[in-house]
């Protein structure tokens, strides 16, 4: 079974070969590899979204397709992006910070 | 908004009605295509399953509170669910072209809503009757809403994701 890790790694790849428009995915942390249903968090920047700020996009575990842990995608344009870089990102009562990046382009 | 560590059964529950509703809405639509329904109610209906499908995928992190309001969800997050899709669980390798046509039809889908005009001023809708460019009164169910071919491959392939995606909450949600 992989890690959050390599199944971040994993959709950062298909996300990026499935959307021409995306430019860059990281990983949001903490990622707590030891609690399962903490759903991995990816930001990913794409040109031309529109602009509505922060809101999560939640996907279910899908084991059946080899994603063992459910995600969360915040989508962000480039602007948005350079705005929140060093900055934490306050989701309900969490503060996720951007980590590892996974796609670059 | 909710933190994701405190989710919420209630969200939850949400988030699956939501999805079951769009799914609703997808057979209500094959119902009006088979009866030769006007395009306008063909639209209406791909709109609502659309922006629920949108709504259920959003109301478990974001609360239900935050999503009931707004039409404006279309445009951004079928796209998300698009790439998780065809680049995840179907594998279905589609050009990218038709990637950015769904971003395209998603934009055009979400301002069939009469609340949305996407800034751009656009009245065309598929429920109520608007003043068109000259003046004129236009009409609903008289309109041929020429930016969006809901017989097209792409709006195929589009309402097969809309299907899938619902029927995905309806079951882990």
């Amino acid at each position: 079974m992989k890690t959050k890790l390599e199944t971040a790694r994993s959709l950062a790849d298909a996300h990026s070969q499935a959307e021409p428009s995306l430019k860059r995915v990281c990983l949001l942390a903490p990622i707590n590899e030891h609690d399962p249903n903490d759903p991995i968090k990816l930001l990913e920047v794409v040109e031309g979204t529109i602009e509505r700020g922060i809101e999560p996009v939640a996907f279910t575990a899908d084991p059946t397709h080899g994603i063992e842990y459910p995600s969360m995608i915040i989508e962000i344009s480039p602007s948005e992006y350079d705005a929140l870089r060093g900055r934490k990102i306050r989701v309900g009562n969490q503060d996720w910070t951007i980590s590892e990046e996974l796609v670059s382009r | 908004m909710k933190g994701y560590v405190s989710i919420q059964a209630i969200d939850e529950e949400w988030a699956r009605s939501y999805a079951r509703q769009a799914l609703s809405d997808l057979n209500a639509r094959e119902a009006l295509v088979n009866a030769g329904a006007e395009k306008c109610h063909r639209l209406h209906f791909l709109q609502m399953a659309a922006e629920k499908t949108c709504k259920a995928y959003l109301a478990t992190t974001n609360g239900h509170d935050h999503v009931r309001k707004s039409h404006a969800y279309i445009a951004r997050i079928l796209p998300i669910i698009a790439r998780q899709f065809y680049g995840v669980i179907s594998r279905v390798r589609i050009p990218h072209w038709e990637i950015s046509e769904i971003r395209r039809l998603a934009r055009e889908i979400e301002m069939l809503a009469p609340a949305c005009d996407g800034g751009e001023d656009r009245r065309d809708n598929t429920e109520y009757p608007w003043e068109g460019a000259r003046g004129e009164i236009r009409t609903p169910c008289e309109y041929n809403f020429p930016n969006v071919d809901d017989g097209s491959r792409q709006i195929v392939r589009l309402i097969r994701l809309i299907r899938t995606a619902a029927e995905s909450y309806c079951r882990e949600a």
